[in-house]
């Protein structure tokens, strides 16, 4: 709170004072009043004037400098009626008020939304539980009646399979609620069974799967990371180069202090303007508009779980060459200890 | 035969997994009345449960820990819901497996394949097959027969393992892939071939040309 401005805005109760200290000069010297008393009586108005103006600006002073300041200094300002001791002046009680009577209804709105997001996170969960079933039952139609349906009708059932994983992943990716299980997990695992999950989309495509000899055991969650893995291989199966010795290369780079995953193709790679912007929302870059299906939200969805899940993602390419994702895990040192 | 009991509400899922599993040449029996469900399963005696966690009257996880106070039976946990702290509760009341919808049902047969394996009494039975007079080491990879013997490799144990598993019936290339991949030897269609003939002339040298045949289009059988 600045004296200057709280002055200027007490401008006219000083100027009516000045007038009024005017009018009484005016009339005192009209009436000829000893110089002594016009002294004594403009130096008590001049202390009744100090004391009317400073005293408002010391009460006022506090509460308005704390609150400014506090709000500039919590990082969810909407929390600073918290920080404050409810003022002595009528002014301030109204404002702490009316401030009080916003948050609140801000606060019922922000939970109604929550609760509506809630609501809409738990019916898509709900409905993908429910829509497996039928996906599931196709698959044994499909298993147990091969005359009547062949590989193409098993390879869209797989791209519907993958794009309602996709949407799950995404709704629970996006939320704040804790919906992972992180613990130690033996890697080979995970990537087995991403491999077969895709392996007829491998075998059809004639890519070769290279596997390097993975012993270890990371921290994550393993449905997650299976989910970021399929990601990265379907790109790598979408995006491969029409050569003969197509491959997907994975290995492990172990460290003292972390692990790092390597997923390398020799696929097409991707231009070195869209490298930075390929885990971008919505983004598909020049690859995508080259006539593959591409929602641009796999590796969104993938770095968002990442991050969830402590883990850092990377991508290295070159056009023409080959496509390389890391996924870096740190080791928890408190962990070891804790075994 | 093994008689596997099967819990899912979902009536056409339940159809079809029973066809799958008789395909396999197991005794497939569906649950129906869910409303006695644990005495249903102690009057069936099946030698392993695929259970699903959304059923009528009770959860699965419920019943499988009311299961366990009175029976060791082994259980597979079969459910659309596939998160890990699901996974790790159901383990935690002693769940044998837990396969999440939609799943691949070679890669189920594979699982029910190995959690029998794994309960079954004096584990380690299956590591010496006959096959007509030949006797197979699986763990050593080796086949006799009188004094001769056979040294096969890793695919090739594989492969010999899985027909020798399901002798006299067709067995798809998909299946073999399947469980080579299983096994961590992510081999291709033309590797397949090459094993496939490899092992044909390994059990032709012992006298048995024409022990695997080869059925265009679907697969191979083990004569």
């Amino acid at each position: 709170m600045k004296f200057s401005k709280y002055l200027k805005d007490n401008l006219y109760e000083i100027l009516i004072f000045l007038i009024s200290y005017g009018i009484i000069l005016l009339i005192f010297f009209a009436f000829k009043i000893d110089k002594a008393i016009i002294i004594a009586i403009s130096f008590i108005l001049l202390i009744y004037f100090l004391l009317i103006t400073l005293i408002p600006y010391f009460r006022k002073r506090k509460f308005y400098t704390d609150l400014l300041n506090n709000i500039a200094s919590l990082d969810k300002g909407y929390l600073v009626l918290e920080t404050l001791t409810k003022p002595e002046f009528y002014e301030g009680e109204l404002l702490y008020q009316a401030l009080y009577e916003i948050n609140k209804s801000m606060n019922e709105l922000v939970k109604t939304l929550e609760n509506h997001l809630q609501d809409f996170k738990d019916y898509i969960e709900m409905w993908i539980h429910e829509v497996k079933i039928p996906l599931a039952t196709l698959r044994l139609i499909n298993n147990n009646h091969k005359k009547l349906f062949d590989k193409k009708t098993k390879k869209q059932l797989k791209r519907i399979e993958d794009y309602v994983e996709q949407v799950l992943y995404y709704a629970r990716s996006e939320n704040a609620e804790k919906d992972y299980l992180i613990k130690e997990i033996e890697l080979s695992k995970v990537i087995k069974n991403v491999s077969l999950k895709n392996m007829d989309d491998l075998l059809e495509n004639k890519i070769s799967l290279i596997i390097e000899k993975i012993d270890i055991k990371v921290l994550t969650d393993a449905k997650w990371l299976e989910f970021i893995l399929g990601q990265i291989i379907n790109n790598s199966i979408k995006y491969k180069r029409n050569i003969k010795n197509s491959y997907i290369k994975i290995s492990i780079n172990d460290e003292k202090d972390r692990t790092t995953l390597i997923i390398e193709d020799n696929g097409i790679g991707i231009k070195e303007s869209d490298l930075k912007q390929v885990f971008d929302k919505s983004f598909t870059g020049e690859n995508g508009r080259n006539g593959n299906y591409s929602t641009g939200m796999g590796l969104y969805i993938a770095k968002n779980m990442c991050e969830k899940l402590g883990h850092k993602i990377d991508i290295l390419s070159k056009e023409k060459e080959y496509t390389k994702v890391l996924i870096i895990f740190a080791k928890n040192k408190y962990y070891d200890v804790l075994k | 035969m093994e008689k596997i009991l099967i819990i899912e509400d979902d009536l056409a899922i339940a159809k079809e997994l029973k066809e799958l599993l008789q395909n396999n040449g197991y005794l497939a029996v569906i649950l129906t009345n869910f409303n006695n469900a644990l005495e249903e399963i102690l009057k069936e005696n099946p030698n392993l449960i695929l259970l699903d966690i959304k059923i009528p009257y009770i959860s699965g996880e419920l019943l499988l820990q009311e299961l366990r106070k009175k029976s060791d039976t082994p259980v597979i946990m079969v459910t659309s819901d596939n998160q890990e702290t699901k996974e790790a509760l159901a383990i935690s009341y002693g769940a044998d497996d837990y396969i999440t919808k939609p799943y691949n049902p070679n890669i189920l047969l594979l699982r029910i394949g190995a959690v029998l394996r794994r309960t079954k009494v004096g584990f380690g039975n299956n590591h010496l097959l006959i096959y007509k007079d030949l006797k197979f080491d699986v763990a050593r990879g080796i086949i006799k027969k009188d004094n001769k013997t056979l040294t096969l490799t890793k695919n090739e144990i594989i492969i010999f393992t899985y027909l020798l598993n399901h002798q006299n019936k067709i067995v798809s290339r998909d299946e073999l892939m399947t469980t080579l991949w299983d096994n961590d030897e992510y081999i291709n269609e033309n590797a397949l071939t090459v094993n496939i003939s490899r092992l044909r002339s390994k059990l032709k040298e012992i006298g048995y040309e024409n022990a695997i045949n080869t059925r265009k289009k679907i697969g191979y059988i083990l004569l």
